[in-house]
C-alpha cells in the first residue's frame, strides 16, 4: 500500500527561481493495485516518483509505504520496500558487473550484506531459471558483462531484478520510452505478467496514453503538481485516447489564457 | 642483464609493492576514487610499525597497528569527501598532506632504523635458506593471502556492493546499498592494505623515513596499469594477479632500465623512466585495439 498524504515539495525555496512541483498531493493506492500515471511535462510526474523512491524528500506532508512511515528515509534505507525500473537502461543495472552479480545483488535489497559468496548455495541456479523465464536466450551469457546486453534486454532483467526480493511497491519509470516498438511491447506484456503474478503495488509513469489506458487498474492524471484527473473501474473503461488529449489541449488552453493575463 | 641479488632484490621490493598495488586497484578501479592519501599512509605504516618494533612490541602485532592507523587516514579522506562534499581527489590530498606532519610525530624524527631488531621475517632467516630467497618467499606467501582475502571479499555479498557503488552509484542506492558508508570502507581497506605495505617496506629495508612516501600513489598505479594491460579486464581474481605481477614487473623494468650501461642512465632518473613505463602501459592496449583516433 501507498499513501501520500498533503505532499508539497518545493525546489529552490526563497530564491526568485522558487517553484512548487507538487501542491498538497493525496494519493492512497490499495495493496496490489496498479496504477498509472500521465502528465505533461513539469506537471510532477517525476517529483511524485522522486518522492516515493527517496530520492527527493518533501517539504511537507506524509509518506507511507506499507505500514512503514518514510517521510524522512534516504533511497537506500527505504530500498528494502521499494523496487524500481528506470527509464535509462543503463541506470537501472550495473553495466560493470555480470547479469548474475547484478541479480545476487537485488536479491539483497535491503537486507544487511555479509561476507558469504553472493553466487554460492544454489543462487546461481535460481538466477538462471529466473532468467531463463524472460525466453531471450540470456541464461546461457549469466557471467556476461551486463554491458554487452541491448537495452531491451537490459529492462527485462531489471523487471526480474525488481522482483526478486519481496518488496511493497514497483516504481516503473517510464520504462519503455527508450526502446523500439518491438521491444517496449515485450517489455509491458512482462510488466503485466510480473505484476499479477506477484501482486506488486505498482505505480508506472507514462507519456504513452495508449499504455496508461490499456494498463493498470486506475489512471491519474497531474497538472501543475496537482492530481487534475483521478479514474478507476468503469468510468475508466469508457474513457478513451482521444479524451485525455483533449483535456491535454484544454490545460495547455488555460496556462496560455493565464500568460495572456500577465502579458496583458 | 641483472645480477642474481639484483633480480631477487627486484621482486622482494615488487612484492612489497604488491600491497599498494591491490590497495590502490581498490580504490581507483572498485570504487573510482582517485586516492592521493596512499603517499601518506605508506609512510605511516612504516613509522608507525618501525616505532613499535624498537619499542619491543612483538612485530605481527606492530605491523596490525599500522593497517589499524592506515584504515584510519582513510577514513579520514572519505570523511572529507562523503561529509563535506570536498572533492575527492582534493581530500586526499589534504589528507597526504596532514600525515607527512603527523609521520613525523608519530616517529619524532625524520627516520628511524630497525638494524638489530627483530622483525616478521627474523624467526624464518635461521632455517637455512639464503636471507635473499627468504625475504620474496615470506612476501609471496603474505601476498597470496592477501589476494585470496580480497578475491574472496569482492566476489561476496559486501563486495558486490561496494563495486556497484563504484560502478553506478545511483543503481546502488536503489538496490538499498548506503554508498557512503562504503566509501568510508573501500578507502580504510585500500590504506590499511598500503599501510601494511610501508610496514613491511620498513622491517625488509631496516628502516622508515618520512620521505618513502613520495610518488608511491604513481608506482601502484603503474602496477595496476601493467597488470591490467597484460590480463586485460577477465574478473576480479586476474585483476588481483594482474596487480602483483605488474608490481613485480615494473621492478624488473627499473631495475633492468638502470643498470644497462648501454642506456646511461642514473639512479636519479627513475622518476623519468616510471612516467615513460606508464605512459607506454596505457598506450600499449590502445595500439593492440588499432589506430589510435
Amino acid at each position: 500500500m501507498i499513501d501520500l498524504s498533503n505532499i508539497h515539495v518545493v525546489f529552490g525555496k526563497g530564491t526568485p527561481l522558487q517553484k512548487e512541483a507538487l501542491k498538497g498531493v493525496n494519493l492512497t493506492i490499495e495493496q496490489g493495485s496498479f496504477v498509472t500515471v500521465i502528465g505533461s511535462n513539469g506537471a510532477g510526474k517525476s517529483t511524485l516518483l522522486g518522492v516515493l523512491a527517496g530520492d527527493l524528500l518533501a517539504s511537507e506532508g506524509k509518506v507511507t509505504i506499507g505500514t512503514t512511515d518514510v517521510t524522512r528515509k534516504s533511497t537506500a534505507a527505504r530500498a528494502g520496500l521499494v523496487a524500481r525500473v528506470f527509464q535509462d537502461p543503463l541506470t537501472g543495472s550495473c553495466g560493470a558487473l555480470s547479469i548474475e552479480e547484478n541479480l545476487a545483488l537485488a536479491a539483497r535489497r535491503g537486507e544487511r550484506r555479509g561476507l558469504q559468496s553472493a553466487l554460492g548455495s544454489g543462487r546461481r541456479d535460481l538466477f538462471r531459471d529466473r532468467i531463463a523465464e524472460l525466453n531471450l536466450g540470456l541464461e546461457s551469457r549469466m557471467k556476461d558483462r551486463m554491458d554487452l546486453l541491448s537495452g531491451g534486454q537490459r529492462q527485462a532483467v531489471s523487471l526480474v531484478m525488481a522482483t526478486l526480493s519481496g518488496s511493497e511497491v514497483l516504481l516503473l519509470d517510464e520504462h519503455t520510452a527508450a526502446l523500439d516498438p518491438g521491444m517496449a511491447e515485450f517489455i509491458m506484456k512482462l510488466t503485466q505478467r510480473v505484476v499479477s503474478e506477484r501482486k506488486l503495488t505498482t505505480l508506472m509513469v507514462t507519456h504513452s496514453m495508449r499504455q496508461a489506458l490499456d494498463f493498470g487498474h486506475r489512471t491519474i492524471m497531474l497538472h501543475g503538481g496537482e492530481i487534475i484527473l483521478d479514474v478507476s473501474g468503469d468510468s475508466r473503461k469508457d474513457l478513451q485516447v482521444e479524451d485525455l488529449i483533449a483535456m491535454f489541449r484544454k490545460m495547455r488552453g488555460e496556462t496560455l489564457d493565464d500568460d495572456a493575463l500577465l502579458i496583458g | 642483464m641483472l645480477s642474481q641479488i639484483a633480480f631477487w632484490g627486484a621482486v622482494e621490493l615488487g612484492l612489497v609493492f604488491a600491497f599498494v598495488a591491490i590497495g590502490v586497484f581498490l580504490a581507483f578501479r572498485v570504487l573510482d576514487f582517485p586516492d592521493l592519501t596512499v603517499d601518506g599512509s605508506f609512510p605511516l605504516g612504516a613509522a608507525v610499525a618501525a616505532v613499535l618494533i624498537t619499542a619491543g612490541i612483538n612485530p605481527w602485532l606492530s605491523a596490525g597497528i599500522a593497517m589499524v592507523a592506515g584504515g584510519a587516514a582513510g577514513m579520514v579522506t572519505a570523511f572529507l569527501n562523503v561529509r563535506f562534499r570536498i572533492l575527492n581527489l582534493l581530500a586526499s590530498i589534504l589528507t597526504m598532506i596532514a600525515l607527512f606532519s603527523v609521520n613525523l610525530r608519530v616517529m619524532g624524527k625524520p627516520n628511524v632504523a630497525l638494524i638489530n631488531a627483530d622483525t616478521m621475517l627474523s624467526p624464518f632467516f635461521g632455517l637455512g635458506l639464503r636471507e635473499v630467497y627468504v625475504r620474496p618467499l615470506f612476501l609471496g606467501v603474505l601476498v597470496i593471502l592477501a589476494i585470496v582475502l580480497v578475491w574472496r571479499f569482492l566476489e561476496s555479498d559486501a563486495g558486490l556492493a561496494m563495486r556497484a557503488t563504484g560502478a553506478n552509484p545511483r543503481m546502488a542506492r536503489a538496490q538499498g546499498v548506503d554508498t557512503r558508508w562504503q566509501v568510508y570502507l573501500g578507502l580504510a581497506l585500500s590504506n590499511a592494505l598500503v599501510a601494511l605495505g610501508g610496514a613491511l617496506f620498513a622491517q625488509t629495508n631496516g628502516f622508515a623515513d618520512v620521505t618513502s612516501g613520495v610518488g608511491t600513489i604513481v608506482v601502484g598505479l603503474a602496477a595496476v596499469i601493467i597488470g591490467e594491460t597484460l590480463f586485460g579486464a577477465r574478473g576480479i581474481l586476474l585483476a588481483l594477479i594482474g596487480c602483483v605481477v605488474g608490481s613485480i614487473l615494473y621492478r624488473i623494468a627499473i631495475q633492468v632500465a638502470l643498470s644497462t650501461d648501454a642506456l646511461g642512465l642514473k639512479a636519479s632518473d627513475l622518476n623519468l623512466v616510471t612516467a615513460v613505463l606508464v605512459a607506454v602501459a596505457l598506450v600499449l592496449p590502445r595500439l593492440r585495439r588499432g589506430a589510435p583516433q
